[in-house]
């Protein structure tokens, strides 16, 4: 057993700015990730022995560098486990990790979760072909391992993440055929006022549309995806017009790719975060269910703060900005800051979190997850990967009284494969409540058991004793 | 007094469907009240069906191995009543028509899979001398066969060879439980059974001496009879009437793996786990058995024990990932036997309850007896071993 002052899980931008400033502030940290080197899945590293290629870099690229190497500069005070993945948590602060040398429970007095969130693809016909792929998976394949991920591309689903990604392959060389957006142009107009909230955010915006156009990559306004086809893996993409619900009207039109990257939006990643049984509540704008938190970020449970899109969906800026608030009051809460040194700092923090929500709650309100998305699935298509289950039998399957998950994953092995309903669970809770006539608040959410992240017998035959030398500097 | 059903059944575990399927299947009017509360036992059964290996403390080693040390030597206190192996036995018979009826009347499969075998095995010379003597006090028609380590690898391939020896057990089953429960309650309702889920019963109706029906938050049901079949919540539910149930949940952990290739015919059982294969591949690794209270957590300490437990029974587990941990709550009982039919002093009420580890091979008879016992049928198995009345009765405290 590890014992430790402020454990920070998750080494993106929410992560590194709450370890950045609980470090400042003079706080012992130990920051957790699952990969290699820090940056999360924004701000992405490849491997050293990739180090010889290299990959177009943006705007957003440049601040991620900066914060990383900010990070970096303070390397030497913090305890950095990396390739660490945190598979359970247990009562009173105690994470269960998975290290490379074994198994470890890390027991913190302050604990800030900075876990992220999932892309979400609705399912449609064809949508497991190889070829079709998230936006961020090819982002990852490109900033990760510098391959592209096809010949001819097009992305497709909703959000400004589309644009990023977009840009960042034809910079690399990849022939982006086009992006089709789910949003209207004219739901983006409506919120334009609001956007207008925060210029700087809304100028990054620009910057890409800009970038989009110079290459000649159309973007296609109210559009959706309806149908993947190809023999084997992907060669073509049927696309239609769509209306305010997301629902195809009409005017299919097909695309000849090998590559769709497709994603309709972020879902919070909060595994780790129910399990400490603090109190969740379902926000549809925010991605789902997340933790209910304070101004400061606490939730319900002593000691456990929220940072970042975990905490509900808003990107990277408002990231950094929630885990810099974390990690302040964490030390403040272990006494490594003064009342007067912490007020201090926290104001304008929060000053400038409250002025993000606008911008955000726009954002949010564009790029919705829209009704009509969960009829693009046909009766045969595939709803939960792991387990193969097609849309058909899961319907069958509420019928017979599947109307929440304990009784659906019996009676249709739905969330019984290996990612236990992460996948599917967002989609099936919204057919669930279109069926029932509830809402999807009230179908409930999954219930979360260990192993929240892979691990296989072996990594608990033997106790980590690696972390526990380093105790000791 | 308007009368909701004939008989209430609270709990659509294992053990209430059986019960409504039976009664329904006699025509009677009943209704079937449940709550899906974390940690019930039919969510976290394996699903074996072990009538002689559980009679005799096989079916789940670790059990007896850890309540009595095996240098105590061997007491008859060890062995449960030969009835009970009789009931399970009897119980167990049922399963091939009863897997046909579910099929025709519920639409389930519950995955009945006959002779998958029981392979207790023996890792130290204590456990073998232990083992040999229960087996050498059993009636032959019941006696397990005694293996060498290599007998006991040409049956079960992927064994260790770090092994001193098996007794196994051919003739033990295996099911799906929670098919078995929706296959029961399915059926149920196909022969006219009502189904409440979602409800849970806050107290039992009493009258005088009668149980007359049951009450959620807003709202009473009244019936002729009612059938408390809510497991380890059974004796919280009887308290509400004033009915002293000695019913306690004993928290059981497992692990299951992600599906692998078929490894395993036989349920493999030891002093640290018991492991079996499930249909899609699975492995699960149970269990323990903890007096926790309600509480269905975890450990980190119990999930390593059962790891390191499979791994050395089964080497070629190592590198396989797992897919859940979890834990259920047994209906346990002093003496480890169930809690059935009526009680003295009350009417309209009937147990059906306390089934431990038992629950999923003994609901075809219990649903029986239960069934008959409210129909007036002459019973398929005598009643009066598991009457609550077996307990000591603790003096009520009168307050003054």
């Amino acid at each position: 057993m590890m014992q430790r002052d402020l454990v920070i899980v998750g080494a993106g931008p929410a992560g590194m700015a709450a370890a950045i400033a609980a470090c400042r502030a003079g706080s012992k940290v130990t920051l957790i990730d699952e990969n290699h080197a820090i940056g999360g899945q924004i701000y992405r590293q490849s491997p050293a022995a990739l180090s010889g290629l290299s990959v177009p870099t943006d705007t957003n690229a440049a601040h991620g560098k900066r914060l990383i190497d900010e990070l970096e500069s303070l390397k030497e005070q913090i305890e950095w486990l990396p390739q660490t993945s945190v598979w359970g948590y247990f009562p009173d602060r105690k994470l269960a990790v998975r290290m490379r040398e074994g198994w470890q429970i890390i027991t913190a007095q302050q604990v800030i979760l900075a876990t992220g969130a999932y892309e979400y693809v609705a399912p449609f016909p064809g949508w497991t072909l190889p070829g079709v792929m998230t936006p961020g998976g090819a982002q990852s394949m490109l900033k990760g391992m510098k391959v592209l991920p096809g010949n001819r591309i097009l992305i497709a689903g909703s959000g400004p993440f589309l644009l990023v990604v977009a840009a960042l392959l034809h910079a690399a060389g990849g022939n982006v055929v086009g992006v089709v957006e789910t949003a209207r142009r004219r739901d983006a107009l409506t919120h334009l006022p609001a956007l207008l909230s925060n210029p700087k955010l809304l100028l990054q915006g620009r910057y890409y549309f800009k970038q989009l156009r110079k290459a000649r990559i159309p973007l296609h306004w109210g559009h959706v995806v309806t149908r993947a086809d190809g023999a084997g893996s992907l060669e073509r993409v049927t696309i239609s017009a769509c209306d305010s619900a997301g629902k195809p009207c009409g005017n299919f039109s097909t695309v000849d790719v090998d590559t769709l990257c497709v994603g309709y939006g972020f879902i919070p990643r909060t595994e780790l975060t129910q399990m400490t049984r603090c109190e969740m509540e379902y926000q549809e704008l925010l991605g789902g269910w997340i933790p209910r938190l304070d101004q400061r970020l606490s939730t319900s449970a002593s000691g456990i703060r929220v940072a970042g899109d975990g905490g509900g969906v808003a990107g990277a800026m408002v990231a950094e900005l929630e885990g810099a608030v974390a990690g302040l009051t964490a030390s403040h809460a272990l006494g490594d800051l003064t009342d007067k040194a912490y007020k201090q700092q926290i104001t304008p923090l929060t000053r400038r979190l409250r002025k993000s929500q606008t911008f955000r709650m726009a954002l949010d309100r564009i790029y919705q997850i829209r009704p009509g998305l969960l009829d693009l699935a046909c009766p045969d298509t595939t709803i939960c990967r792991c387990e193969e289950i097609s849309r058909k039998e899961m319907e069958d399957g509420i019928q017979f009284g599947g109307t929440n998950i304990s009784t659906l994953k019996v009676i249709t092995r739905i969330g019984m494969g290996p990612c236990q309903g992460k996948m599917c669970w967002p989609t099936v809770s919204r057919m669930i409540a279109k069926k029932e006539g509830k809402s999807v608040a009230e179908i409930g959410n999954l219930r979360v058991r260990p192993p929240i992240s892979p691990i296989n017998m072996s990594d608990l035959l033997n106790e980590s004793f690696i972390a526990e030398s380093s105790e000791s500097s | 007094m308007n009368r909701s059903a004939e008989v209430i059944v609270v709990g659509g575990g294992v053990i209430g469907s059986a019960v409504a399927f039976e009664l329904a299947r006699r025509s009677v009017d009943v209704l079937l009240v449940d709550k899906t509360l974390p940690g019930r036992a039919t969510s976290a059964s394996a699903g074996g069906l072990w009538p002689v290996g559980e009679a005799v403390g096989m079916g789940c080693g670790i059990i007896h191995h850890q309540s009595h040390s095996p240098s105590e030597g061997l007491n008859d206190a060890l062995l449960l009543p030969t009835s009970f192996r009789d009931f399970l036995t009897q119980s167990n018979s049922y399963f091939p028509e009863l897997a046909q009826e579910l099929n025709e009347f519920g639409g389930m499969d519950i995955e009945y899979e006959p002779g998958a075998g029981l392979m207790f095995l023996f890792f130290t010379e204590e456990e073998k001398q232990f083992g040999h003597l229960i087996v050498d006090r059993m009636p032959p028609e019941v006696r397990p066969q005694i293996l060498s380590p290599t007998e006991a690898r040409e049956v079960e391939p992927c064994l260790t060879n770090d092994l001193l020896g098996a007794a196994r057990l051919a003739e033990e089953h295996q099911v799906n439980p929670m098919w078995l429960a929706e296959g029961y309650k399915r059926a149920a309702i196909n022969l006219g059974a009502r189904f409440r889920h979602e409800t849970r019963v806050a107290k039992l109706c009493r009258s005088g001496e009668r149980i007359v029906g049951i009450e959620f938050e807003d709202e009473q049901l009244f019936s002729d009879m009612v059938v408390n079949a809510a497991g380890a919540w059974a004796g919280t539910l009887a308290s509400t009437a004033d009915l002293r149930l000695p019913i306690f949940p004993v928290r059981g952990q497992i692990v299951l793996t992600q599906s692998v290739p078929h490894i395993l015919n036989a349920c493999l059982s030891n002093s640290g786990c018991y492991i079996l294969q499930k249909k899609h591949g699975e492995v699960l690794i149970g269990s323990t058995t903890e007096n926790a209270g309600f509480d269905v957590s975890v450990t980190p300490e119990s999930i390593t024990h059962l790891v390191s437990a499979a791994v050395r029974t089964l080497p070629c587990l190592r590198e396989v990932g797992i897919k859940r941990v979890w834990s259920g709550l047994r209906p346990g009982t002093q003496d480890e036997l169930p809690i059935l039919g009526p009680m003295e002093g009350v009417a309209g009420y009937m147990n059906a309850t306390g089934g431990f580890r038992t629950g999923v091979v003994a609901s075809p008879l219990t649903g029986r007896v239960i069934a008959q016992q409210i129909t007036g049928e002459s019973l398929d198995f005598p009643l009066e071993c598991f009457l609550a009345e077996r307990f000591a009765p603790v003096q009520k405290t009168v307050r003054i």
